[in-house]
């Protein structure tokens, strides 16, 4: 087991550092630490030797074995996709037809149906306040695609479920980062073993990420170039046309892809999951098929879902060819890769 | 009717050195008297403005000291007897307008009361006034008691006439506030006639203009004055000596530290060995006075507190008068005998008196002092400064806290002087980071406003109470608004000057008399001079901080928050509770991760107890006062409010 330590570590190792990815793990569990503007603050000093903040945090250490004892019930490998059943191909079916999506709308069904079949009584969504992500619980199946499409910028998605805790919610669905669900998956161990834990979480939709922009840095930056309330949307085209689109009504603006990383926040380049390991399912961009998702099934409750939402119309598969994969995994691998030298060179 | 009016010749009472000063104000037939609050001087106006009706005065809590003296000054020159009352850093105020005043001379007799506070009991300065004697050139008078607080000031009256010029009385914290007995004089009856001669030649000192120009001609002037003083000092009863004819030592002291150095002559049983030479009149020194007890022994220790004045002034009559008196060893600050700061003691005096008399005696034995400090760190709970139960600072430096953690930019508070000075202190969450003179909380800001030039991004927010806002914060805002800095202030408005014990200033509808005012509008003024401005209560926490957010969003000016909720022990709340508060102890977290002792461990308020049996909070119903600000603090709403019917 890793050691757990308390707020004035979760400081020191974390947030002084600029590590901090905004992911909400810690905020909503007490009135310390909270979220504003994209930012995840201190309000008072914590002087408590064991929280929970510091052990949901995905930046401090992290026990990947007892996560894949807990969620899979097998070892943890280090394998660059993690533990999955199967990946395919995927997108919305015939009963989500009329609403349009960035990608293929995968994650809007599965938690579509999570809600109307009352898998979940709330979905814990990253919705939008203008272009600002605004985590969000929604109950209501008909909200869920309002929050669909691509936020670029951290938020404390993983705070509305510690709050929906206390909020008498007991099977929650979550949409999140591999940050936030790594967040979510420490908190399910019950790190400080209290006697009144009750494990919430019903289902775990993680979202491919190679990086999030910081909100305040990426804020400031396009409010220099753009009416930001006129923004209609934003998107990274595949490779290898190294640009970020903005559109609003009037113009499109094309950014080049190494000024927005910039404002990645310092904690992405340790990240070692670009296919959010520690959830049920997982959902990215399909590169070679526009308008599709890969969907990756990593457990059995995963599964169950997908084939419901299959036989329902709420989704469609297809087969995720082989060259897709090696593809898939050489991006995961190398984000691996890359986080592992990152973390070195910051601790030499 | 109070004691300070009763018109007994010879009558003995136990006053505070402060209603001393104002019965010898009174007995000289004082017409005006105005001030600003500082402790420790407050109580002289206060005791005056209480009978001012009755002795046909008018006493004003003047914006700040610089207006007070300009006020009792328009007096003096209106032929009446005024005094200007103020504490040591009031006189930095004051003091533009004293060195012209100086300059110009007055007419009816004029007075500077100066309270110092010499270990900086009730301020964040120990400054020492008699500089300013010395720097001005008037006369400067220290009571050495309580009998003295009282003739020298009726008598300072007189010398300010005499001379035609401000005399400074200076008291210190131990003086003005304890007490002592004080046999009264006559209270006369006079007719005070006001009217201001205008007309004759522009340099009559009676009659013509009142100025300090032409500068060389009414300089030398007031120099002639002050030698005029200094022959009145010669033959003063206010310097005293006792001891004999040859002591082997001579103490030169004043003020409270001639009670110090005759206790410590007392304890060592050496009134037989020791002279005492106790000045009353400290600035300029009489020569002949000095040569007649420097000649008396060659051995002298000068005591008195902080600056080394009275030691400087009287090397320098001792190096003059050295072809008669001789050389003499000198055992005061410069050579360490006694500190050059905080205030004096007996214990003080004792130890380089005993080692110059070869007496072997140990005021604060070693051990004791071990023990002592023992019992300090064991025996006792350790208490911090704190807000008292229901302060409206308290919540308001909670939301401040939150917001400027929450903007997470390293925003920070430049503090000012009231009770909010100790936001600087955990039980302000320490928000406070600067704080300096009364108003320089917006002038620093103001300051910081402006350095976004070279890379500054940490919001600066300045707070203020509403008396300090009228004494020096409006041409400090004044800056910042034309000099559009980016600055946030924040008006604790507490409706009264709390700190010094809710004296009225120009925001309330009443003034020092007890008499109807016009209320200045601080919002109006804010407003009307271009900031922004938003209004809040402290205790409504979402509110405050959603506007305080609101405000530092806007870049470019200054935005003004007034945090409007009246002092806890004001009078007109004190005792009185609005909710009746209770903890329900089943759901208190306590020390558990959640919660970790917000209520006690951060909010800190005195009505509010940790059980360390039960492991919860619990409400101290002596000492709560209701304000239900702790029910918004709990994460687990495990404490609740009622309204009080």
């Amino acid at each position: 087991m890793t050691q757990i330590l308390g707020s004035k570590e979760l400081m020191a190792q974390v947030r002084n550092k600029d590590l901090c990815t905004a992911c909400g793990g810690c905020v909503g569990l007490c009135p310390y630490h909270k979220a504003y503007k994209g930012k995840i603050a201190m309000t008072f000093d914590c002087d408590m030797a064991e929280g929970r903040c510091y052990a949901h945090c995905p930046k401090t250490e992290t026990d990947f074995e007892a996560l894949s004892q807990r969620l899979f019930e097998s070892e943890y490998k280090g394998t660059p996709l993690g533990t999955y059943r199967r990946i395919t191909a995927a997108k919305a079916g015939p009963k989500m037809a009329g609403d349009r999506f960035q990608n293929g709308g995968t994650v809007s069904a599965l938690m579509t149906l999570a809600l109307e079949n009352s898998l979940i009584d709330a979905a814990v969504l990253t919705g939008k306040d203008g272009i600002v992500p605004e985590p969000k619980i929604v109950t209501e199946a008909a909200d869920v695609v309002k929050c669909a499409s691509t936020k670029y910028m951290a938020a404390p998605t993983v705070a509305c479920l510690n709050e929906g805790a206390g909020q008498g919610y007991t099977n929650m669905g979550i949409v999140g980062t591999p940050c936030q669900l790594t967040a979510v998956a420490q908190m399910r161990l019950n790190p400080l073993n209290k006697a009144d834990f009750k494990d919430i979480t019903a289902l775990t939709v993680g979202i491919f990420c190679t990086w999030a922009l910081d909100t305040r840095k990426f804020l400031d930056f396009l409010k220099q170039r753009v009416d930001t309330q006129k923004i209609t949307s934003m998107d990274v085209p595949p490779p290898p046309a190294e640009i970020f689109v903005v559109k609003t009504a009037d113009e499109t603006i094309e950014i080049p892809l190494d000024e927005i990383r910039a404002m990645v926040p310092n904690g992405c380049s340790i990240c070692p999951d670009m296919t959010a390991e520690w959830s049920d399912l997982s959902v990215g961009a399909f590169e070679g098929k526009p308008g599709w998702n890969v969907l990756v099934v990593r457990t059995e409750k995963g599964g169950k879902l997908v084939d419901q939402a299959v036989e329902a119309g709420y989704l469609v598969l297809d087969d995720f060819p082989e060259e897709s994969l090696q593809h898939l995994n050489l991006g995961a691998g190398n984000k691996k890769k890359r986080a592992q030298e990152n973390a070195e060179r910051m601790d030499s | 009717m109070t004691i300070l009016t009763q018109k007994e010749k010879g009558a003995r009472h136990l006053l505070m050195g402060n209603e001393a000063i104002a019965r010898g104000a009174l007995e000289a037939g004082v017409a005006v008297a105005a001030g600003y609050p500082g402790t420790p001087s407050s109580e002289i106006i206060e005791n005056l403005a209480k009978v001012s009706d009755e002795a046909n005065l008018y006493v004003e809590w003047s914006i700040n000291e610089k207006v007070a003296m300009e006020v009792a000054a328009a007096a003096s020159f209106a032929e009446l007897r005024s005094i200007c009352v103020l504490k040591q850093n009031g006189l930095n105020v004051a003091s533009d307008f004293l060195l012209h005043l100086a300059g110009s001379g007055t007419r009816g007799g004029m007075l500077v009361i100066a309270c110092d506070d010499p270990g900086a009991l009730s301020s964040i300065n120990e400054g020492d006034t008699r500089h300013f004697a010395r720097l001005l050139e008037i006369p400067l008078l220290e009571p050495g008691d309580f009998q003295e607080a009282k003739d020298m000031t009726k008598w300072a009256f007189e010398l300010s006439e005499m001379m035609q010029n401000v005399v400074m009385v200076r008291s210190v914290t131990r003086l003005s506030h304890a007490s002592g007995n004080v046999v009264f004089g006559e209270l006369p009856e006079v007719e005070k006639k006001a009217r201001f001669r205008h007309e004759g030649f522009f340099l009559d000192p009676n009659e013509g203009v009142v100025t300090s120009s032409p500068v060389f001609y009414k300089h030398e002037l007031q120099q002639k004055k002050l030698a005029k003083a200094v022959e009145a000092f010669e033959d003063s009863p206010f310097n005293t000596y006792s001891g004999p004819e040859n002591p082997e030592v001579l103490i030169i002291t004043s003020s409270a530290c001639n009670l110090y150095s005759r206790e410590a002559i007392h304890i060592l049983e050496a009134k037989d060995r020791v002279g005492l030479l106790k000045l009353g009149t400290t600035w300029p020194l009489p020569p002949k006075l000095l040569e007649k007890y420097l000649s008396k022994t060659d051995k002298i220790l000068i005591v008195e507190e902080v600056i080394p004045f009275l030691e400087e002034n009287v090397k320098i009559l001792a190096m003059e008068l050295a072809p008669k008196i001789g050389i003499k060893t000198f055992y005061a600050k410069r050579d360490g005998s006694i500190p050059a700061f905080n205030e004096m003691n007996p214990d003080l005096v004792i130890n380089p008196l005993a080692k110059i008399l070869g007496i072997d005696y140990e005021a604060m034995p070693a051990e004791y002092v071990a023990q002592s400090q023992d019992f300090t760190t064991t025996g006792a709970p350790a208490r911090d400064l704190t807000f008292c139960p229901g302060c409206p600072h308290r919540a308001s430096f909670w939301s401040i806290n939150h917001v400027l953690k929450l903007d997470n930019n390293q925003g920070f508070v430049c503090g000012d002087i009231g009770c909010y000075s100790m936001a600087m202190l955990p039980t302000g969450f320490s928000t406070a980071k600067t704080m300096h003179a009364m108003g320089s909380g917006t002038g620093v800001a103001s300051g910081f406003g402006k350095l976004g030039k070279f890379g500054m991004e940490q919001p600066a927010v300045a707070v203020c109470g509403d008396s300090t806002f009228f004494h020096a914060v409006i041409p400090a805002l004044a800056n910042a608004v034309h000099h559009k800095s980016d600055i946030t202030l924040i008006v604790l408005d507490n409706s009264g000057t709390a700190m010094t014990g809710f004296q009225p200033h120009p925001g309330l509808k009443v003034d020092a008399q007890g008499k109807e005012a016009l209320d200045l509008d601080i919002q109006a003024i804010c407003e009307s001079m271009g900031a922004k401005v938003d209004i809040s209560d402290p205790f409504e926490f979402e509110q405050t901080q959603q506007k305080l957010f609101d405000l530092l969003e806007l870049k470019d000016g200054v935005k003004v928050l007034i945090l409007r909720q009246i002092c806890a022990l004001s009078p007109e709340k004190k005792g009185k509770k609005k909710y009746e508060m209770a903890i329900d102890e089943t759901a208190c977290m306590g020390e558990n991760c959640g919660c970790n002792r917000l209520c006690t461990r951060i909010l800190r308020c005195p009505g509010l107890i940790w059980d360390k049996e039960k492991n919860t909070s619990k409400i101290d119903e002596a000492i709560c006062a209701g304000c239900g600000v702790c029910a918004s603090v709990c994460p687990e709403g495990a404490i609740s409010r009622k309204e009080v019917a």
